[in-house]
């Protein structure tokens, strides 16, 4: 039989090129971001956003995670510490090598934003993947409305990019940046409240407004409840998913709901459409 | 089985399956129904008097129940399961292991007359050992002389030729865990085989993983196995595994004295506790 | 074209000579201790003096591990001071899978959509799949479970094979000692019929031991004849929270065995093996049955129970690849009925799922166990 080698990749795609770590930088207890790029100094790929990265600590194992941000020659991924894996990387130090492959994944839908104005909301590390969009959007800030920023960790130490969130971002133009907090301590004289709460307290109005939602499943499931309550439709409101894979290629199986793989159909999928796939999630 | 024909314990079965369903505080009935193959049947959950008459008594009920009441620990009502000789040291077993708490089995003894399993050749328990009700009139039981013949026969080859012989049927292994899953013994929470990030167990379905992997389990149920046979039955690619199992049990025999697994007793498995008598020699 | 029965073993010798030929061989692991020899039909490389068997039953495992292997090397590394990543692709050797299944040619059609199509290309699998040549062979005798034609092949013709081989119509027949399955006289003869340029280039390689002739072959039918609902993968898509999941997944004993004889199944994982600071990923067969399959770092499972997981595995062999690649996935081979520990039958499950009520909301065995009895 004649096979067709049209690959988007061009190469073996379960094959990662090498890469090395030149920047570690600590955001929370538990969080680090690493810059990445290539062992001659370039970026290894040029993602959308949304897009995800598999990286691997030869010798320890290999996992998928969300390309936070990118730049002329790097891309950055957040990685929070949760398992064996993870607090490997956490060993890592400036000059590790690594194995990067990818970009993987659909992205979040930037032609459908276009022209609207945009709610990212955030939970905790759910704040790495709408990160992405939010640099892009304010790269290409004339083709975007109004957008607030709402973004929810459990103290003010678990503030993901904590420049971005409390600095950077409030001062662009026609941007308004909510930030709240789990529990009260003495160094926040923010808002405390957990983020469904504080989402139906500011009470945005949805006509001609696209939200894009991140974050643990439960905070996911009662901001769009809560979002549905103030009027916004199922299509208008967007959100990535997060399950176990290991090819992020569409081929090994195991990162289905329905007949969809989340690595490559996905991770952004729209509320209209998840409520197409069965309730497994 | 003793005074009653297999049709007369198949109705028993099924109104005593009723009347614990009945009394409000047994959930379901786990025994067996027929298939579409007259020579297979398959464990049956039966929650209705519709669903007991379901049940079925035959040569062919050889799936062990017992292990199906792991799935729920911690039931709101009783789980009821029909069992024979085998199924009650299962049973006892998981029992000692305290995976199991004995209020909440209703436990419906049968005495069994053996299968259409080899292994019920060797049966040294026909008669239900744990029960609330039995149903038959309890047999005398026999001696099997031949326990471990086989196992003694092995033993004299050369170590050459028995690493041949288990190279070759561990070549076979898919690495199913079919073996365990049927194994009353395995009752772990958590294998250590499927604590893949710690790295105890390969994944790769190769010889040396697969010895690994069988070797380990071995030793794990060593002291702990009731030889039901189960481990061997359910092997889909037909793997001797309970010559394994009988040489562990026939060294702890020569060891520690006459030994059998499942008893309803105080007896605890002769490697998990030290006692001054033991023997060691080998130190 | 005839090739005669007797002239088996030396096509298969000829073929030998280009390729590796993976035939049905009887491999008998003898034991010395007790007259319990074990005999397994098997894929395997032929050689001189192999006991082939392509009559009879179908093997327990399937040979769709010629072309996804149940560890393969992807490729291998250094870490620290000059580390590298390096590439690890299956040799350049032909190989032929000779005397394959109707049921089995068609699971490798659904592996090859899987491995070949949907953005990306598998290139391990591709490296082999070009490389390998199929001969079918139309079933002789189907075993008690075989139900392919109620998935809606023919158990006498592959026609996505490069040759496909039956037996002629006027051939005699013995009866197998071992196994009590027919088997074809050292009279009989095979038909073949080329349907591809790769299996022409075969033919031609045979022609001294072929002759002309071969229209009319045994035509088989399937032992068990199922019911099964028209659209089936549409109605079990309106089925996620029925009931009878509860019930039908009550028996699984989590084991992996119905995924690893299954023809279809291709999911796999991926791990390391390290020595020092080299080492090699590779991949390796996993199970949908496991509970580590879809367990995340941090513990949470979206598919917790067996009752997620055997569902899953059911609406990905009925539903979910119909409505990624147009096809079932389940072609009717059988196997996992016949190995199933606990007496599971995805046939069974089958014919009560095409019998239910959509919306009933209650299910049990009771109801649909008619002519079981």
């Amino acid at each position: 039989m004649a096979i067709d080698h049209e690959c988007s990749c061009n190469k073996n795609p379960l094959v990662p090129s090498l890469c090395q770590v030149i920047d570690v930088k600590q955001e929370t207890g538990d969080v680090q971001t690493y810059t990445i790029q290539t062992m001659d100094g370039k970026k290894p790929f040029s993602p959308l956003p949304g897009q995800l990265a598999m990286v691997s600590l030869l010798g320890v194992g290999e996992a998928m995670f969300s390309i936070t941000a990118q730049g002329e020659d790097y891309i950055q991924c957040a990685i929070k510490r949760t398992g064996l894996l993870t607090e490997a990387f956490h060993e890592m130090l400036p000059g590790q090598v690594i194995g990067v492959r990818g970009p993987y994944g659909n992205s979040f839908p930037v032609d459908d934003i276009k022209g609207k104005e945009l709610l990212f909301i955030g939970g905790g590390i759910g704040i790495a993947p709408v990160r992405s969009l939010i640099r892009y959007c304010l790269e290409h800030r004339e083709d975007f409305g109004h957008m607030d920023i709402l973004y929810g960790a459990r103290s003010k130490s678990d503030i993901c990019f904590k420049e971005d969130c409390l600095e950077n971002w409030s001062k662009e133009p026609d941007t308004n940046v909510y930030i709240t907090t789990d529990i009260s301590t003495e160094d926040w004289d923010g808002h405390v409240g957990f983020v469904p709460s504080y989402l139906e307290e500011l009470g945005f109005q949805p006509e001609g407004k696209k939200v894009i939602l991140c974050g643990p499943p439960i905070m996911i499931k009662l901001c769009s409840e809560s979002l549905i309550k103030m009027g916004f439709a199922k299509e208008a409101v967007i959100t990535t998913l997060e399950m176990r894979m290991k090819c992020g290629i569409g081929k090994c199986g195991r990162c289905n709901i329905g007949s969809k793989y989340v690595c490559l159909d996905g991770p952004v999928f729209t509320l209209a459409e998840l409520d197409e796939l069965p309730d497994e999630k | 089985m003793g005074n009653l024909t297999k049709e007369q314990i198949q109705d028993r079965i099924r109104e005593e399956a009723k009347k614990a369903l009945a009394t409000g505080e047994v959930s379901c009935v786990v025994g067996w129904t027929k298939t579409r193959f007259p020579d297979k049947t398959k464990p049956f959950f039966a929650y209705t008097d519709a669903e007991c008459d379901l049940l079925v008594w035959n040569e062919y009920c050889i799936n062990s129940t017992a292990k199906y009441a792991l799935d729920d620990r911690y039931p709101e009502q009783k789980i009821g399961l029909i069992t024979r000789g085998c199924d009650s040291r299962a049973l006892n077993r998981m029992l000692k292991d305290n995976q199991l708490k004995r209020e909440n089995l209703y436990i419906i003894g049968v005495v069994c007359d053996g299968k259409e399993n080899p292994v019920c050749d060797g049966c040294q328990h026909k008669n239900p050992l744990t029960y609330d009700v039995l149903i038959g009139e309890p047999v005398e039981e026999t001696i099997n002389e031949k326990r471990f013949t086989e196992v003694e026969a092995f033993e004299k080859l050369s170590a050459d030729e028995k690493y041949e012989y288990w190279a070759k049927q561990y070549d076979k292994c898919i690495h199913c865990y079919a073996c365990r899953n049927a194994c009353p013994a395995c009752n772990c929470v958590e294998c250590y085989a499927d604590q893949y990030r710690v790295g105890w167990q390969g994944k790769a379905a190769d010889r040396e993983q697969n010895q690994v992997y069988g070797l380990t389990r071995v030793f794990h149920v060593g002291d702990r196995c009731i030889e039901c046979g189960e481990c061997e039955r359910v092997c889909p690619m037909h793997l001797p595994i309970m010559r394994q199992t009988k040489k562990m049990l026939k060294d702890i025999n020569d060891l520690f004295g006459n030994y059998e697994c499942g008893l309803p007793d105080d007896s605890k498995p002769v490697l998990g506790e030290y006692k001054l008598e033991d023997p060691d020699e080998f130190m | 074209m005839y090739l005669a029965k007797k002239d088996l073993e030396k096509a298969l010798q000829t073929l030998s000579q280009k390729a590796v030929v993976f035939a049905p061989i009887l491999e008998t692991i003898e034991d010395k201790v007790s007259d319990a020899k074990t005999v397994e039909k098997k894929f395997m490389p032929y050689f001189d003096g192999a006991e082939v068997a392509l009559e009879g039953f179908n093997t327990v495992k399937p040979p769709k591990d010629v072309l996804f292997p149940n560890v393969e090397k992807m490729y291998k590394y250094k870490t620290g001071a000059g580390a590298y990543i390096m590439e690890l692709l299956p040799e350049d050797s032909q190989k032929i899978i000779f005397g394959i299944r109707p049921c089995d040619m068609r699971s490798i059609d659904s592996m090859d959509k899987v491995f070949l199509t949907k953005d990306y290309v598998d290139s391990y699998y591709a490296k082999r799949r070009e490389n390998v040549t199929i001969v079918a062979f139309g079933c002789l005798e189907p075993s008690r479970t075989c139900f392919c034609d109620s998935m809606g092949l023919d158990p006498n013709q592959a026609p996505t094979a490069d040759l496909m081989m039956n037996v002629a119509a006027d051939s005699e027949f013995t009866i197998c000692n071992d196994c009590g399955t027919k088997v074809l006289t050292d009279d009989g003869k095979y038909i073949l019929t080329p349907q591809t340029e790769k299996g022409k280039a075969l033919l031609e390689q045979l022609k001294e031991l072929l002759s002309d002739g071969g229209e009319s072959y045994q035509d088989t039918k399937c032992s068990l004849h199922i019911v099964k609902a028209e659209n089936l993968d549409e109605k079990l898509s309106k089925m996620f929270e029925h009931p009878i999941w509860e019930k039908v997944t009550k028996g699984c004993i989590g084991c992996g065995t119905c995924t690893f004889v299954c023809p279809t199944c291709y999911c796999f994982d991926i791990d390391n093996e390290n020595h020092g600071a080299e080492g090699c990923k590779y991949r390796c067969w996993d199970s949908c049955m496991f509970s580590d399959y879809t367990r995340m770092a941090g513990g949470a499972n979206p598919r917790p129970t067996k009752k997620e997981r055997l569902r899953n595995r059911y609406l990905h062999k009925l539903e979910f690849f119909n409505e990624r690649y147009g096809e079932t996935l389940c072609v009717g081979c059988g196997r996992c009925i016949e190995s199933c520990p606990a007496h599971l039958d995805i046939s069974d499950f089958i014919e009560k799922a095409s019998l239910v009520e959509i919306d009933a909301s209650d299910y049990s065995e009771a109801n649909y166990s008619e002519g079981r009895m």
